[in-house]
C-alpha cells in the first residue's frame, strides 16, 4: 500500500512538473468519518462603514469606500415607484418612462450614448418599479467618471424621440403577448389580481390597452415629476475616496435644481376578505400546475418583521423547508416549492407555491394545506427548527457584503425601508429574540386558512375533477385576466354536474 | 460551459447566483481594451496534487468571511448511452440523497442551515457540486465532500433513485414541456448531430430514459467516472492555505484511485446542407431560429465567433439589432452567441418577428445582412468596441468565490491549466477584424438547420412552410440529424 502510495506520487511529480503533489500525511489510524468536524471559531460581523451626506439639491449622498478590486458601484434610487406615480397615467407608463432614458438626450442620440457606453465597456440600466425606482451602473474605477457623465446626461436631459415610443410600444406589446403563454408570469399575475382586486395598485398591471394609451407628453411629464433630487438617494460604493467623490457628484449634478419630495405611501382599502376559493386558470395540456396560494400581508415595518423571516425560513424559505421537504423530496410532485412574505410599503402578499406535476394536482394542494395548518396550529416549530433557522440567517448575513452592488443595495434599502442606520449590527440580536411562541402567533395572524387564495393554471380537463374531490374549496374558473368564465362556455359546470 | 443545457439540482436562489457566476466566467459578449489591461486579469491560486489523483486549487479572499467549495466531475451528458440519456444529471441528484457517512438532510443542515448554501450542475462535459458557507465550516465541507466521493454508495437504495427520478422528470416539465419555445434546445440536439453522437441529447434527458435508469447504472456510473483522478477541487475565500491542505489531504487522501477514464470520441459535425425544420407549440409569437455547427472551447476560432455575436446583436447599433429592431423594425428581438463546449460548439440566431412581419421575410433580412457582413467584414472599431466589457466582466467575476472557483476549474479540466483563463482572455482580445470577417464566411455557411417555432395549427407561419418538415412532440418523430 504504501509502495504503491509512495510510487503514484513520484509518476504524479515527473508527470506534472508545475503540481505539487501534497504528502498524505502516514495514517497510524483510519480516519473516523462518523465525526462531524465542527466549526471553527465564527468570524467576526464586518459591516462595511459608509459616510452620509446631503447634496445641493437636496439628494442624499452615501459613500463607502472598498480598495480590494479597482471597481465602482454607482445609483441614484428614487423613493416611490410605478404606485404612486403612475396613478393618474396608464399603467407601464412608469416603466416606458424609464426604458426611454438611453432613447437619446438634447447633445446624443440612442446610437451615440450606446457607442459611447459600449467604448467604456459598462452598461447604465434604468428601471422603476412599484415603490422605488433606480438608474445606476457597475464601471472599473478608471471608467467610472465617463460613465457617471452619460448617466447624468441620461436622466436630465433626455429628449423621448417620437418614433422611439412607438418602436418600444411595439416590443411591450410582443412581450405581453407572449406573456400570456407563460405559466408562472400567468399564476403571478392572476394572483394579485384575485388578492388586491382591480382598485388597488398591488393588483393592477400593464395590459395591452394601458401600453396603447401611453402618449409621449404623458412620458415626458412623469419623467419630469419622477427624476427629482428630494427623493434621490445617490449611492457609490467602492474604489473611491469618499471626499474626492463628494466633489464629484456636485459637479455633475450641478444643474439638477433642488426639487421634489419624499412620497408617501398610502394605499387604497383591501377588499373584503374571501372564503378560502381555489380559483382555476385553464392552460390546455399543460405538464404542470402552477400553484400561487397565499393573501395579503403585512409592510416592511411590522414589528413581527424578525418573527416572519424565521417563520418563513422554517416553512417556505430554504431547500429543507417544511414545504420543500414534503411536497419535493418526500413525495416528488415537483422540482420545487417556496414560500416568501413580500413586504414594501404596503400589505405584501405572503405567497406560497410552484409548478406541480399534473397527475399530483390534488396530492399536491393537500400537502401544502396540511403544511400551512401545521405551521399554524397542528405542528409548532420545534426548537431544532427554530434554532436552525436562526442560525442560518444571522451567519448568512455577510453574504449581503460580497460585491460592491450588494453593499449599494444593502445600505441603500435600510434608507428605502425607512430602517435605522446600525440596522446590520442589531440584526442578529434581532433574530436571536424570536420565541417559538411568537412564532405560533405571527402564523396564526398572517395565514389565515379561512381566506387563502390558491390560484391554480393548469390543464383544468384532467385536474379539476380531482380537485373537487378533495373538498378542500370551493372552484371559481378564472380567465388570463382573473375575469369569471361564465357557465356556459364551463365544461365542467354542466347542468347536473 | 453550455448553460442553456445546464440543468442543476433546484431552482430556488442558488441557481441564480450558479448561473450569474457561469456566464460570469465566460468573457461575455467579448469587449476590448489597451494592452494594460491584461494586468488585472490575476487571480492569484496554488494548486497541487494527491497521491490518488485529485487536482486540487486554492486561492485565498479575505474580503468577505465566506468560503467556497466547489469539486468538478469530468463527466457529461455526453458520456452516457443512447436510451439512457439524462443519467449524469440523474445521478448529480442521488448524489444530495447522503453517503456512508453523511444521513440524508445533514448536508443541507451543515450548508444552508449555517449561512450558507449548496448545489449541483451538469452540462454536456462535466458534472459540479459546490458548498458556500460561512468561513469557520470549511472543513464540515470538506468533510461532506468527500464522503460523497468516497462513500456514495454505501448508503444507496433503489427508493432513493426513484425518489430522485421523480423530481428530475419535475424538472423536466418545468424547464422543457411546460415553457414556451422549451424543446427548441433538445430540437437542435437532434437534428444538428448525427444519431448516437454524444452531444445529440438533451442534458436533461428524455422520460422513458429516466425511467429506465437502475441501480446497477448508478453503481457503475459512480465507480467509473466519480473518482479523485476524475476530478477537480477548488477552494476560494477566507481561509488558512496550510490548513486547507491538511483538509483536503485527511479527507480526500485515502479515496482510492480509479481507473482511467475513456473520454468519448466526439466526431466534428458539418451538415452538408441546410435542413429545415417547423415545430408546433403552444405559443402565439412565432419565432425563428437558425444554427451552424461551430468549434468548441478548444479551438481558437471560438474567440472571433464570440467577437462576431457580439458584432451581429446587443446593443442599437450592432448589425442585426440595427437592421431588423431599429431601421426595419420587423423584429421585437434578435440574438446572435457562439455556445462552446468542450468539443463541439454552435452559432445560433434567434429572431421574435413584430407582428405582421412573417418569419420567411426575416429570414432573408438575416441572410442578406450576413452575406454582407461575409463580403465587407467589420472595422476594427467594431471589434474593439465588442471586447471593451472584458476586463469589467472578469473583474466582476472576481467578486465571487464561487465564479472564481468555477474560472480556475475549467481551465484545469478542459485546457489542464488553471491558469487558462488568462490565456483566454489574451486571445479573445487579439481577435482581428480579419478573423471575424474569415469566421463568418468559414461557419456562417449553407450547411445549417433552420427551426420556425410556430403556434399550434399554424404550420403556415414557418418560415418558407412548403420546405419545412414538422417536428413532433415525441423525439421518435423528429426527423433529420439521423443520417
Amino acid at each position: 500500500m504504501n509502495t504503491h502510495v509512495r510510487l503514484a506520487r513520484f509518476l504524479y511529480a515527473i508527470a506534472l512538473c508545475a503540481t505539487t503533489v501534497l504528502a498524505v500525511p502516514q495514517a497510524q489510524q483510519p480516519l473516523d468519518r462518523t465525526k462531524v468536524p465542527p466549526p471553527g471559531k465564527p468570524p467576526e460581523l464586518h459591516v462595511p462603514a459608509w459616510t452620509k451626506a446631503v447634496v445641493h439639491n437636496g439628494a442624499t449622498l452615501i459613500v463607502s469606500e472598498r480598495h480590494d478590486l479597482p471597481l465602482v458601484s454607482f445609483s441614484i434610487t428614487f423613493l416611490g415607484g410605478a404606485n404612486q406615480f403612475e396613478t393618474a397615467g396608464p399603467r407601464g407608463l412608469a416603466a416606458m418612462t424609464s426604458s426611454m432614458l438611453n432613447e437619446g438626450t438634447t447633445t446624443k442620440t440612442g446610437d451615440q450614448l450606446s457607442d459611447a457606453l459600449q467604448s467604456l465597456g459598462t452598461n447604465i440600466t434604468a428601471n422603476i418599479g412599484g415603490e422605488e425606482g433606480s438608474i445606476g451602473f457597475v464601471s472599473t474605477k478608471s471608467k467610472f467618471d465617463a460613465t457617471l457623465a452619460i448617466l447624468a446626461d441620461m436622466m436630465m436631459n433626455p429628449v423621448f424621440p417620437p418614433d422611439a415610443l412607438e418602436r418600444l410600444r411595439a416590443r411591450t406589446l410582443v412581450m405581453l403577448t407572449q406573456s400570456k403563454d407563460q405559466p408562472n408570469t400567468i399564476g403571478a399575475t392572476v394572483f394579485a389580481k384575485v388578492l388586491y382586486g382591480a382598485e388597488h395598485p398591488y393588483g393592477q398591471r400593464a395590459t395591452e390597452a394601458s401600453v396603447k394609451a401611453i402618449t409621449r407628453d404623458d412620458v415626458v411629464a412623469l419623467h419630469k415629476a419622477y427624476y427629482q433630487p428630494g427623493r434621490a438617494i445617490i449611492t457609490v460604493v467602492g474604489d473611491v475616496n469618499s471626499a474626492a467623490v463628494k466633489g464629484t457628484i456636485e459637479r455633475v449634478f450641478a444643474a439638477w435644481p433642488k426639487a421634489g419630495e419624499k412620497p408617501s405611501f398610502n394605499y387604497p382599502k383591501l377588499p373584503e376578505r374571501r372564503p378560502t376559493t381555489i380559483y382555476l386558470v385553464d392552460k390546455p395540456k399543460a405538464a404542470q400546475s402552477v400553484f400561487n396560494i397565499g393573501l395579503p400581508g403585512p409592510p416592511r415595518n411590522t414589528p413581527d418583521y424578525f418573527a416572519l423571516q424565521v417563520l418563513n425560513h422554517i416553512l417556505g424559505g430554504q431547500f429543507q423547508s417544511r414545504l420543500n421537504y414534503n411536497i419535493r423530496e418526500v413525495h416528488g410532485y415537483s422540482y420545487g416549492v417556496n414560500s416568501s412574505f413580500a413586504y414594501g410599503r404596503g400589505p405584501g402578499a405572503f405567497r406560497t407555491g410552484g409548478a406541480i406535476m399534473s397527475a399530483k394536482t390534488d396530492a399536491a394542494l393537500s400537502e401544502f394545506m396540511k403544511e400551512l395548518r401545521g405551521i399554524v396550529r397542528d405542528r409548532p416549530v420545534t426548537d431544532e427548527e427554530l434554532q436552525t433557522a436562526k442560525d442560518a440567517l444571522i451567519q448568512g448575513l455577510p453574504r449581503s457584503f460580497a460585491s460592491v452592488s450588494a453593499i449599494g443595495n444593502a445600505i441603500t434599502n435600510l434608507t428605502v425601508q425607512g430602517l435605522p442606520d446600525d440596522y446590520y449590527q442589531g440584526y442578529a440580536k434581532a433574530v436571536s429574540a424570536v420565541t417559538k411562541e411568537d412564532l405560533l402567533r405571527v402564523a396564526k395572524t398572517y395565514i389565515d386558512l379561512d381566506h387563502l387564495a390558491i390560484v391554480i393554471v393548469g390543464d383544468r380537463a384532467s385536474i379539476e375533477g380531482p380537485l373537487k374531490a378533495t373538498g378542500i374549496a370551493p372552484i371559481l374558473i378564472l380567465d388570463l385576466e382573473a375575469n369569471p368564465v361564465s357557465s356556459s362556455s364551463n365544461p365542467g359546470n354542466k347542468p347536473g354536474n | 460551459m453550455a448553460t442553456i443545457n445546464l440543468s442543476v439540482r433546484r431552482i430556488i436562489l442558488p441557481v441564480l447566483v450558479l448561473l450569474l457566476c457561469v456566464s460570469a466566467a465566460r468573457p461575455l459578449a467579448g469587449q476590448r481594451r489597451g494592452s494594460s489591461a491584461a494586468d488585472a486579469i490575476r487571480i492569484p491560486f496554488e494548486t497541487f496534487k494527491l497521491p490518488n489523483g485529485l487536482t486540487a486549487i486554492l486561492s485565498t479572499d479575505k474580503s468577505t468571511p465566506t468560503v467556497a467549495v466547489n469539486i468538478w466531475y469530468h463527466v457529461g451528458s455526453k458520456n452516457e448511452i443512447p436510451g439512457r440519456t439524462g443519467f449524469a444529471h440523474l445521478f448529480e441528484h442521488v448524489m444530495f440523497t447522503g453517503s456512508g457517512h453523511v444521513p440524508y438532510g445533514l448536508h443541507d443542515k451543515l450548508t444552508e442551515g449555517v449561512g450558507g448554501s449548496n448545489n449541483g450542475s451538469t452540462t454536456n462535459d462535466r458534472t459540479n457540486y459546490f458548498e458556500m458557507v460561512p468561513a469557520n465550516y470549511l472543513e464540515s465541507a470538506l468533510w461532506l465532500e468527500s464522503d460523497r466521493m468516497g462513500f456514495l454508495l454505501d448508503k444507496l437504495d433503489i427508493a432513493k433513485l426513484n425518489a430522485q427520478r421523480d423530481i428530475v422528470k419535475n424538472e423536466r416539465r418545468q424547464s422543457i414541456d411546460n415553457q414556451p419555445y422549451g424543446r427548441v434546445s433538445e430540437i437542435f440536439s437532434e437534428a444538428m448531430y448525427p444519431k448516437a453522437h454524444p452531444y445529440s441529447w438533451p442534458v436533461v434527458g428524455y422520460m422513458e430514459d429516466l425511467s429506465a435508469a437502475s441501480e446497477n447504472d448508478v453503481k457503475d456510473f459512480f465507480r467509473l467516472y466519480y473518482a479523485p483522478n476524475n476530478a477537480v477541487l477548488a477552494i476560494v475565500g477566507d481561509f488558512d492555505p496550510a490548513q486547507a491542505k491538511g483538509w483536503v489531504a485527511k479527507y480526500f487522501g485515502d479515496i482510492p484511485q480509479g481507473k482511467p477514464v475513456q473520454r468519448p470520441a466526439v466526431a466534428p459535425v458539418k451538415l452538408e446542407a441546410e435542413k429545415r425544420l417547423v415545430y408546433e407549440d403552444r405559443v402565439q409569437i412565432p419565432r425563428l431560429y437558425i444554427q451552424w455547427p461551430a468549434v468548441g472551447v478548444k479551438h481558437d476560432d471560438g474567440y472571433a465567433l464570440e467577437v462576431l455575436g457580439a458584432i451581429l446583436s446587443g446593443p442599437r447599433t450592432a448589425r442585426l439589432t440595427k437592421a431588423l429592431v431599429y431601421d426595419t423594425q420587423a423584429a421585437a428581438n434578435v440574438s446572435a452567441r457562439q455556445r462552446s463546449s468542450e468539443d463541439v460548439g454552435e452559432f445560433q440566431i434567434t429572431v421574435t418577428p413584430r407582428p405582421g412581419h412573417t418569419l420567411t421575410d426575416l429570414e432573408a433580412s438575416v441572410d442578406d445582412i450576413l452575406q454582407r457582413f461575409i463580403r465587407e467584414g467589420s472595422t476594427a472599431e467594431d471589434v474593439q468596441k465588442a471586447t471593451s466589457g472584458a476586463e469589467l466582466a472578469f473583474l466582476r467575476g472576481l467578486e465571487s468565490n464561487l465564479g472564481k472557483a468555477n474560472q480556475l476549474i475549467d481551465g484545469a479540466v478542459f485546457h489542464g491549466d488553471a491558469h487558462y483563463f488568462r490565456t483566454h482572455y489574451q486571445k479573445l482580445l487579439s481577435v482581428t477584424a480579419a478573423d471575424v470577417k474569415r469566421v463568418a464566411g468559414a461557419y456562417l455557411t449553407k450547411g445549417r438547420v433552420v427551426l420556425s417555432v410556430v403556434p399550434m395549427g399554424k404550420r403556415d407561419q414557418a418560415s418558407k412552410p412548403a420546405e419545412s418538415q414538422p417536428v413532433g412532440e415525441r423525439r421518435s418523430n423528429v426527423p433529420g440529424g439521423r443520417s
